[in-house]
């Protein structure tokens, strides 16, 4: 891998104030991301990405999850990658399936496990990663035929449109395209885990923030409770986990701006996104104490929408795990980031 | 093992080397080239051979053959980048002083261990004294001298503005008189850089300075500390009535604070960055003695695969952000109070790579007594790793503790009401 030396943004500081603004007002007025196509479509976001492809989706998936929004913006990511190795759409839309534990492509004869990011009423087929001889193909599967084997994935998050996806769903070579799509997946799964990383880090400083007012608003011994050495602590730690994956993420999209690298390094930021979520979520409901266990108040959707899309494209203790036997083995210890 | 602790990295004056315009050839200006050239080198030439993996009996026998390592890449030129040529340097910038560590890291040579200090005390001396980098940084490089840093004492750890060794100005020349605490190198050093008290004690940091001491200037008494591995790497200094030049301070008079909020910068950027390459080297070697045993039929704990992920997924997110630092600190930018985020990454991940060295080598690493010290058996590697662990544990502590870091991150990034005075 040739490792990342540099950061590039082409969006300078008032544009992105500018797209920032946005996508806040859009994302506040339809959280369920049902405005988001067209909006994005009047900000001109494809000129948007083909200007600065990283910028650009680190900036709206970050508002994404600031918003706890709940589009299929993420879909589309994978696909626009997808794209080229498949054949031209039908009439009907496709979306992509997501496995689940490490994002792996599936085996062709084992029941599908993964999830889908919202219904398949809509939807005419769903592209499923398979593996073949070591290969990746792509399987253009009907969408009815996945639909006997999902249900709501709405468990810990119950504002989530995501489905679970858990049976045998047989003839899984019979879609398959016959094309290498091995490089394909990998990117695209590389680009779908910076895109949800952003997301995550979103999530994760909108949880920050509510921590930060909560704490400096809240009395108790006569004091507000954030001048605790130990509260302020927890949110300092929790500033650290999310600028860590921050830095980890712009260094992950400069190593994927190579055609054949960059890999390892969005696994990287996937993990340590996922890694941070976990850090900030407890601080967090450490220090709201009862009222950020509450419904009312706002820190449990935060919560648990970070939650899920840790487990999305592979969940961060499943990649260390997935990380370390590999170099356990013989992989590289890459070093990554150079200067 | 101390630093300025009671405050934010702020820098007192833009950061940015002594001498400008710089000289140099192509490979100060030419990073990549510089890049190429040092690995290209590292990989062919046979004298660095002998320093990859060896393994020390003593700080003090460390040291000695480390300067040696330093005097090899002096005289290729390779450590005089990023130096300015006033100061024995080639010119270049910060970077290429990374660039160096990383290289070295990666041929699986070590960072001098002269380099540690001279990231921190070098660019302060370079700044505000410049006669004095002239004289003395040359042989710095060379490894024929080395300083210690000389700043906390008894009663100033982390609360270092309270600090108490006094000069007293006499003519062209000051009076030292007192006592500094867990003086890093101090044991080796040629010269200590120290934080003194030139007002009264209630002034705080408005009456520090800074000044160079000759560690062989009659008055001064140096006591080394063993810590708990055995090793001598900290000292204890007493300064009787020993008499300084004037022209040894580093800055002006009452400068001391902001001389020491300047070195800061350097201590988050730079020295961050070096450990990070170094515990790079050292994953590396942990990973080559664990593949080794399995490969022997030993069962490795069950956990070693996720937490040989963790721990090297926590030093690639550290050189990520540090790699940032760095540049902008390069580029002439003030490194400040944000920077605490480095050094909480760095101890953390100090902390996890030597605890999964010492939890995967389990009952070597708690019961293998070392047999010969310096033999080169496997032995000497599970030992370093003991004197590695209880040296990382010094991450939380040195510079700056855990707890400053996080206050300093409270109340100068996310701005949180400050903690309630006692």
């Amino acid at each position: 891998m040739t490792p990342a030396t540099a950061a590039t943004s082409g969006l300078d500081a008032a544009t992105t104030e500018l797209l920032t603004g946005s996508l806040r007002e859009v994302l506040a007025h339809s959280p369920d991301g049902s405005a988001l196509g067209d909006a994005l479509a009047e900000l001109g976001w494809d000129d948007v990405l083909a200007d600065d492809q990283p910028g650009a989706t680190t900036l709206l998936f970050t508002e994404h999850g600031r918003a706890l929004a709940t589009s299929r913006v993420l879909d589309t990511v994978l696909l626009t990658e997808l794209a080229p190795s498949l054949p031209p759409p039908g009439p009907g839309p496709r979306v992509p399936f997501y496995p689940r534990g490490t994002a792996a492509p599936v085996a062709p004869d084992a029941p599908l496990a993964g999830l889908l990011l919202g219904g398949l009423d809509d939807v005419a087929e769903v592209v499923v990663p398979v593996a073949f001889d070591g290969r990746v193909a792509l399987s253009l599967v009907p969408a009815d035929l996945l639909a006997a084997v999902t249900r709501p994935a709405a468990g810990f998050d119950p504002a989530s449109p995501w489905l679970l996806v858990d049976g045998p769903v047989a003839g899984l070579a019979r879609y398959a395209v016959p094309e290498d799509a091995s490089r394909a997946w990998d990117r695209a799964v590389a680009l779908g885990r910076l895109a949800v990383a952003a997301e995550i880090i979103g999530v994760c400083a909108a949880a920050l923030q509510l921590a930060v007012e909560h704490t400096s608003a809240r009395v108790q011994y006569s004091r507000q409770i954030a001048t605790f050495q130990s509260v302020r602590h927890r949110l300092s730690e929790s500033h650290v986990a999310i600028e860590s994956a921050r830095s980890l993420l712009v260094v992950a999209w400069a190593a994927l701006a190579h055609p054949d690298s960059g890999v390892g390094a969005a696994r990287l930021a996937k993990l340590r996104a996922g890694w941070a979520q976990a850090e900030v979520t407890r601080h967090a409901l450490q220090v709201c104490g009862a009222m950020g266990l509450s419904l009312e108040h706002p820190l449990h959707r935060h919560v648990s929408r970070a939650a899920a899309l840790d487990a999305l494209l592979g969940g961060h203790r499943a990649l260390t795990a997935q990380l370390g036997a590999e170099l356990l083995t013989d992989a590289e210890l890459d070093p990554i980031v150079e200067i | 093992m101390t630093g300025p602790t009671g405050a934010p990295a702020a820098a007192a004056h833009p950061a940015g080397p002594a001498d400008s315009p710089r000289a140099g050839g192509p490979l100060a200006e030419d990073l990549d080239a510089y890049r190429l050239a040092v690995r290209g080198h590292l990989a062919t030439e046979p004298a660095f051979k002998t320093f990859r993996a060896r393994r020390y009996p003593s700080t003090e026998a460390r040291m000695a053959d480390h300067a040696r390592l330093e005097r090899l890449l002096y005289d290729a030129g390779w450590n005089r980048y990023g130096w300015p040529p006033a100061a024995g340097g080639l010119g270049g910038d910060e970077r290429h002083r990374a660039v160096l560590y990383d290289e070295l890291a990666a041929a699986g040579l070590p960072v001098p261990g002269q380099h540690m200090l001279l990231e921190t005390l070098g660019p302060p001396i370079v700044r505000f004294a410049p006669a004095l980098a002239a004289a003395y940084l040359p042989a710095y490089l060379r490894g024929e001298e080395w300083w210690g840093q000389g700043f906390s004492e008894p009663e100033a750890g982390s609360d270092l503005a309270s600090l108490r060794c006094r000069a007293r100005r006499d003519g062209d020349t000051y009076v030292v008189t007192g006592q500094k605490l867990w003086t890093s190198h101090g044991a080796t050093a040629t010269r200590l850089v120290c934080l003194v008290r030139t007002g009264t004690p209630e002034s705080r940091h408005r009456t520090l300075s800074m000044i160079m001491i000759d560690v062989d200037t009659p008055g001064v008494t140096i006591r080394p500390i063993a810590m708990a591995n055995g090793d001598n790497e900290l000292a204890e200094v007493f300064f009787d009535d020993v008499v300084v030049p004037a022209s040894r301070l580093i800055g002006a008079e009452g400068q001391g604070w902001a001389v020491a909020m300047y070195l800061l910068q350097f201590e988050r950027a730079m020295y961050a960055w070096l450990s990070a390459a170094e515990a790079l080297r050292r994953l590396r070697e942990l990973r080559g003695q664990l593949t080794t045993r399995a490969a022997a039929g030993q069962e490795l704990p069950a956990d070693a695969a996720p937490r040989l992920g963790e721990a090297y997924a926590h030093l690639v997110a550290l050189r990520a952000r540090s790699a940032d630092t760095v540049r902008r600190l390069a580029a002439g930018n003030t490194v400040g109070p944000e920077a605490s985020v480095d050094k909480v990454l760095l101890a953390g991940a100090e902390i996890c790579l030597h605890d999964l060295a010492r939890d995967l080598l389990g009952d070597e690493f708690l019961f293998t007594a070392q047999t010969t010290p310096g033999t080169g058996d496997d032995t000497d590697d599970v030992a370093q790793w003991r004197t590695d662990w209880w040296f990382s544990r010094s991450a939380t502590i040195l510079g700056g503790s855990a707890e400053v870091q996080r206050t300093i991150l409270a109340d100068h990034v996310l701005g949180l009401p400050k903690e309630a005075k006692p």
